[in-house]
């Protein structure tokens, strides 16, 4: 994500009664940290047309968006604001594991969307369907993009049925493509969670062990209109270690709250489209492997429940755009192009997936090290405070070669450094503010170890 | 072709290699000497193509890398330099660069053993250039007053000159440093200068639609150059530069570091195997019998494993000095001794080529000897 230039929030003036632009701008919340300040001051003078509208509830008061705590300081600079918001995902950051982390790797996850008529309810701009249709797709794109070898299934609840979408698939543009013909799922009558679910729960019954079960329910009802008894659904899904997360865009529901407690899911209520947003992006990076609690209170009793699995894999050969036209397995088209199944030379247009022919799981080597970075995480950088203690300092960031900026006078929040400077435990070399946060959200590498 | 390009140069400074290159038993020999005249001519044409273009260079020394030159950071001493017979741009770059990599390499004195060429530090610096000069600064300037008047780079690219061969235990931040560059949308292109192939590097150049070039006339490096990496990557689309047709990614297996087609890879830490083995020997991970009982199966007779069937041997079969398994061998929650870094089977990473634990340098096991650790 290429960060906004402060210029760009021009497109406030444009039509500042429009909720729906200054959501697209403010949405990327925690992760996009420049440029979002601006739009402040001008939220300001809106605030007092829309707030009837944001807050009708005392409930929704508890929750605070990260663009509302922004404050511009006595100088009307943003700097502090910003530093802020970065001393934030440092903390976070230095607070997580340092080592490396077990996660859940191979993941399955049927996304299943409500597509009741309470999805056309306008409290959402444009309208809850239309804007979950809109986030789905960026959920998608981003969700591949960490989970490499993942796959989804779309599943929709309409008119008291459960109705598949989309067969569970590891490539993106098919998933993409079950949610692209909106007139075909149109919003109508009720939806069932229990058919819903249990349609998800057939079609991962199926799956290894060693791969999570996740469900995620996006619900827009407050009812739900049941074959059975739903609590007999739950205990099921409890069984097969189906793990359901819930965001529900109306209210939160006793049978919603439950499934994703008891299934250790996560559950919340999105209280305008930004934390809509932020609610589904959070389920994005691949999950802790639950033991990992256990393991650090007693070292005897851990692996047994790791689900842990040797996976046979295929890795294709790549035919190179010259060599001559072949008719895919997957589609039936004529390509030059496409990976060869190293198993029974069946050829496909897309890795990873698995082989139409001989069921193999076909991936390239780049596939797998994509999800490295989750398994090796860079160390924190430690906030140096003081220049005394350490031999001569360098003038200079290790890592881009730009000067340090003169220490900041005023009051800063804890975590950050007031010299700008970061340190690597391991290599000892000192690292701008920047660099920091590019070496540690993008790059997954330390510039001075090399590792 | 209206608008300036970036390009950060990576050079490839280890002395083994370029002492190598310019022995005369080879058919072109290439002396470090000769090389940099031809570099400074290539950079200087990146630099007169355009006056908006700017220019990095990044050295990669043993064990070390270092920013050479970058234009955005020239300061005072440039009007010293003033001499009415050179273009002044030129002459800053060259001597800049000569200097620098004089100083740097007078520095390194004499040591038995060279260390491992330090690329990774190198990319990963030219990717935090180019992400710091991209992206305005916020914070850290004061007042916050530095954004507009920042250059920015736009089609920023990275021309990586190699003469050393892969280092296994750099597969990971290769490949991440890789991913960023697909994020920041930087192009990498390859001059492998002397050597065989690198295969991380073609990776590198294929999965950031830049060029691969392997140096056959290395008399000729200058208009090999010129031809392929001078143009910037709009450009790109009409002339058409070299690129590499054949790239396997198939991967290695950890143990023996064999080209595989069909692996068996561990679900929680990927690492490949070329046989179904009991226990991870990265992460320590026991599989369950049932799996391992079905992929023996599965194997073709001549390739059946005796250690993959219940008869619980050590965890990497084929690890020969490559320390002992844990005591108490792979039984259920056997404990590892905390800090048995030299007692951890540890595969580099997953790379071709990769090496297997008993060639690593001791800090490349850190990883996995922590990992092992922390597991347990
Ligand atoms: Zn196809
Ligand atoms: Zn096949
Ligand atoms: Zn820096
Ligand atoms: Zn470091
Ligand atoms: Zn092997
Ligand atoms: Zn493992």
């Amino acid at each position: 994500m290429p960060p906004r230039r402060i210029s760009d929030v021009n497109y406030m003036d444009v039509d500042s009664d429009s909720d729906v632009s200054i959501v697209d701008d403010d949405d990327f919340g925690g992760r996009n940290k420049k440029g979002k300040g601006k739009a402040t001051d001008k939220k300001k003078k809106d605030k007092g047309k829309s707030k009837a509208k944001e807050q009708p509830y005392a409930w929704e008061a508890s929750y605070t968006r990260s663009w509302d705590t922004v404050q511009e300081d006595e100088a009307g600079s943003l700097q502090t604001a910003v530093a802020d918001l970065m001393a934030r995902s440092r903390r976070r950051r230095l607070l997580a594991p340092s080592g490396a982390i077990r996660r859940t790797i191979i993941r399955h996850l049927i996304l299943i969307l409500d597509l009741s008529s309470s999805m056309l309810d306008r409290d959402m701009r444009p309208n809850r369907f239309d804007l979950t249709l809109e986030y789905a797709r960026e959920f998608i794109v981003e969700w591949f993009d960490q989970n490499p070898l993942g796959q989804i299934g779309v599943v929709g609840m309409r008119s008291g049925l459960g109705e598949r979408l989309g067969e569970m698939s590891g490539s993106p543009q098919d998933v993409l493509k079950s949610i692209s013909e909106r007139h075909k799922i149109e919003p109508a009558g009720e939806p069932s969670l229990q058919n819903a679910i249990e349609m998800a729960r057939s079609s991962m019954s199926h799956l290894p062990t060693h791969s999570s079960r996740e469900l995620l329910i996006i619900y827009g009802s407050l009812t739900t209109v049941d074959p059975g008894n739903i609590h007999e659904t739950l205990a099921s899904c409890i069984k097969d270690k189906i793990r359901v997360s819930i965001v529900s865009l109306a209210a939160e529901m006793k049978i919603c709250r439950e499934f994703s407690d008891k299934t250790g899911g996560q559950f919340g209520v999105a209280m305008n489209e930004g934390h809509y947003k932020d609610l589904l992006f959070e389920l994005i990076p691949p999950p802790f492997l639950r033991s990992t609690t256990t393991t650090t209170s007693s070292s005897t009793k851990q692996t047994t429940s790791i689900p842990a699995d040797l996976m046979l894999m295929g890795f294709p050969t790549r035919l190179p755009p010259t060599s001559a036209p072949a008719l895919c397995v997957c589609h039936s088209a004529l390509k030059s192009e496409g990976f060869l199944c190293p198993r029974c030379g069946a050829k496909v247009c897309d890795v990873p997936t698995d082989c139409d022919i001989c069921g193999l799981m076909i991936v390239s080597s780049p596939h797998l090290a994509r999800s490295y970075h989750h398994l090796f995480p860079v160390k924190g950088y430690i906030a140096v405070t003081t220049l005394q203690d350490s031999p001569p300092p360098s003038q200079n960031c290790h890592a881009c070669a730009r000067p340090f900026p003169p220490p900041i006078t005023s009051t800063i929040s804890e975590g950050m450094s007031p010299l700008s400077r970061y340190k690597c435990p391991d290599c000892n070399n000192d690292f701008c503010t920047e660099c920091d946060v590019f070496v540690h959200e993008v790059v997954h590498c330390c510039p001075g170890c090399g590792k | 072709m209206d608008t300036a390009s970036h390009l950060s140069v990576i050079l490839d400074l280890s002395p083994t290699q370029w002492h190598l290159s310019s022995l005369p038993s080879n058919t072109h020999p290439l002396s470090v000497a000769s090389f940099l005249s031809q570099l400074l001519a290539f950079l200087n044409s990146h630099v007169a193509i355009k006056h908006e273009n700017s220019l990095a260079v990044f050295g990669a020394l043993p064990g070390k890398s270092v920013m050479l030159y970058a234009s955005t950071e020239t300061g005072s001493e440039s009007t010293e330099l003033a001499d009415s017979n050179t273009y002044l741009p030129f002459k800053l770059v060259d001597a800049t660069v000569v200097e620098r990599i004089m100083d740097e390499l007078d520095a390194l004195g004499d040591p038995e053993e060279e260390e491992p060429i330090a690329l990774v530090g190198a990319l990963t610096k030219s990717l935090c250039y180019i992400n710091r000069v991209m992206s305005p600064s916020t914070s850290s300037a004061p007042g916050g007053g530095t954004s507009e008047d920042q250059t920015t780079l736009t089609d920023p690219r990275i021309l990586i000159l190699s003469v050393s061969p892969d280092l296994s235990t750099s597969y990971i931040p290769i490949m991440n440093s890789i991913f960023s560059a697909q994020k920041l949308k930087v192009t990498i292109d390859v001059c492998k200068v002397y050597g065989e192939d690198t295969v991380f590097l073609q990776q590198a150049a294929h999965l950031t639609g830049g060029s691969y070039i392997y140096l056959e006339r290395r008399d000729a490096l200058l208009q090999y150059l010129i031809m392929s990496n001078l143009p910037p990557p709009p450009l790109r689309l009409l002339l058409s530069v070299p690129t590499q047709d054949k790239i396997d990614f198939r991967a290695a297996c950890f143990c023996h570091k064999n080209i595989i087609d069909v692996g068996f890879v561990c679900s929680v830490c990927l690492s490949i195997f070329c046989q179904p083995i009991p226990v991870c020997s990265t992460c320590r991970t026991k599989f369950p019998m049932k799996t391992l009982r079905r992929l023996n199966e599965a194997m073709p007779p001549g390739a059946r494993n005796p250690a993959g069937t219940p008869s619980r041997a050590t965890p990497a079969p084929t690890a020969s000095g490559r320390g002992t398994p844990a005591p108490g061998g792979p039984g259920r929650g056997a404990p590892v001794p905390s800090g048995s870094g030299r007692g951890t089977p540890t595969p580099g990473g997953p790379g071709r080529g990769g090496s297997n634990g008993s060639s690593r340098p001791p800090g490349g096991s850190s990883i996995t000897a922590g990992l092992a650790n922390n597991l347990r």
